[in-house]
């Protein structure tokens, strides 16, 4: 009795469960059909489904923009580093590229200036390259690539286009040491150019030069120029050496101590000039 | 081998000595590479393989550098005996002083032969500096350093391949001097 009471009861109740859900289901219909296919309004309903969605799709949507971001800049990172190996090797090979260009550039502008004064010069002149310096302190020579195949002989002077450098000191058939005036060792003949009084130009083993036997009672000046004497056929006459920088009175003696300035900048010395004196001589 | 790989490199230094690393005819800051070499050959070699050494590396010296020749093989020569005496008569342990008598003696060396130039070469050579030579001398302790090792590298693989460098080694007169096995 008491079990067909309770089927009874659960029928009813599933009854009524299906007709409210009928009944929600049906308004629920209505409601969309009417605010859809009806006055377009964009009801209540719709703004409550709206707030409702809004924050979940902000949700989903930054987390997908972020894991896309992140993946990205992931994948970007592994391109990176391959793109800084190879800009770094592109910036290498372009200063590379940029510091032959100017070497070039710096070489040519040198080697014109060499050639114009060759082809200005009467001399007959034989260019040489700089190969190699003394390490020592005590001496001021260099190695240049031209030797006795060259006709070089020990003696022949050495110039640039600024000025006297030195002579020849010693020859291999195919290189030579050149001794350079501002060696110790070294003794030029020069005239004061104002003045024509002559002296004997000797290195200091410095970027001086003493200009020495130049009597007390000649006017010299700082600022003089002291050119080659030409004596003994070595250097011609009238070859630049260097300016006057410097003038002692002293008390005692009979001569003037002077410092000259060489003309040549010998800590950049590369390409020089050999004066063929045979030739010269014959000239 | 060794003698002539050892001749090889110093003529390399010479070479590079007197190129790369000669920026101007009046660079202060040189440094004497060859110099190095020799006490090398002195605190590691026999007599007469260091000396074999020594010639060829000397007389490129004078090649490349002064105008007094033989001025080179002195320097060597006299470095080379002062540091082999040195070396077998102080009875210390090498490394304590083996680097700062290279100094030492180079300006020993220097000194003499600047002298003996003076006297009988007058003029010729520029006026002593001793900041100059300073600067000379600390270089070359600093680079002694790694060129030691270099040389030592060289030397042992050399060694290694070849005859035992024990076999031609000769014995100091020093016997109470403790040997490379006793300090170990």
């Amino acid at each position: 009795m008491r079990q067909r009471g309770s089927t009874k009861r659960s029928n009813r109740y599933r009854a009524f469960r299906l007709i409210l859900l009928s009944a929600i289901l049906l308004t629920l219909t209505l409601i969309f059909l009417v605010s859809t296919l009806g006055s377009q309004r964009f009801g209540i309903l719709h703004k409550l489904i709206f707030e409702a969605t809004g924050p979940m799709q902000e949700v989903f949507s930054g987390t997908a923009s972020y894991v896309n971001r992140f993946t990205r800049e992931y994948v970007d990172l592994i391109g990176v580093r391959e793109e800084n190996k190879r800009l770094w090797k592109e910036l290498q090979e372009s200063r590379a590229a940029a510091y032959r260009n100017r070497e070039a550039l710096a070489t040519n502008a040198r080697l014109r200036k060499l050639l114009a004064f060759k082809e200005s010069s009467d001399l007959p002149l034989m260019s040489a390259r700089t190969i190699g310096k003394d390490p020592s302190h005590w001496f001021r020579t260099v190695i240049i690539d031209r030797g006795s195949s060259d006709g070089i002989f020990k003696g022949l002077a050495v110039v640039s286009d600024e000025g006297i450098v030195g002579q020849v000191l010693t020859v291999s058939p195919n290189y030579s040491k050149v001794l350079l005036a501002i060696s110790p060792s070294s003794a030029i003949d020069v005239l004061l150019q104002k003045s024509r009084v002559r002296g004997i130009l000797k290195g200091a083993g410095s970027l001086i030069f003493k200009l020495d036997y130049v009597l007390k009672t000649v006017d010299v000046q700082e600022g003089d120029f002291v050119v080659t004497a030409g004596y003994g056929g070595l250097f011609p006459t009238g070859f630049p050496v260097g300016v006057v920088s410097k003038v002692v009175r002293k008390k005692r003696g009979m001569f003037l101590e002077i410092e000259v300035k060489p003309a040549v900048d010998f800590l950049t010395l590369e390409d020089l000039l050999i004066i063929e004196r045979e030739r010269f001589m014959k000239e | 081998m060794v003698v002539a790989v050892f001749i090889a490199l110093g003529l390399l230094l010479t070479v590079l000595q007197t190129t790369v690393l000669m920026v101007d005819p009046l660079w202060v800051a040189a440094p004497d590479l060859y110099y190095i070499l020799v006490a090398y050959l002195a605190y590691r070699f026999d007599l007469l393989r260091g000396m074999i050494i020594i010639f060829p590396l000397s007389w490129t010296m004078d090649v490349f550098s002064g105008v007094v020749l033989g001025m080179y093989p002195a320097i060597c020569f006299g470095a080379f005996f002062l540091l082999k005496g040195m070396s077998v008569k102080i009875p210390l342990r090498e490394s304590l002083y083996q680097v700062p008598m290279i100094g030492v003696s180079y300006l020993v060396i220097a000194k003499i032969v600047y002298i003996g130039l003076s006297l009988f070469e007058q003029g010729v050579p520029a006026p002593w500096s001793w900041p100059a030579m300073l600067v000379r001398v600390g270089i070359m302790i600093i680079l002694a350093f790694p060129l030691f090792r270099l040389f030592e590298f060289i030397n042992k693989r050399l060694q290694r391949s070849f005859i035992s460098y024990k076999v031609l080694h000769v014995r100091a007169d020093n016997r109470y001097r403790p040997s490379e096995n006793d300090e170990q």
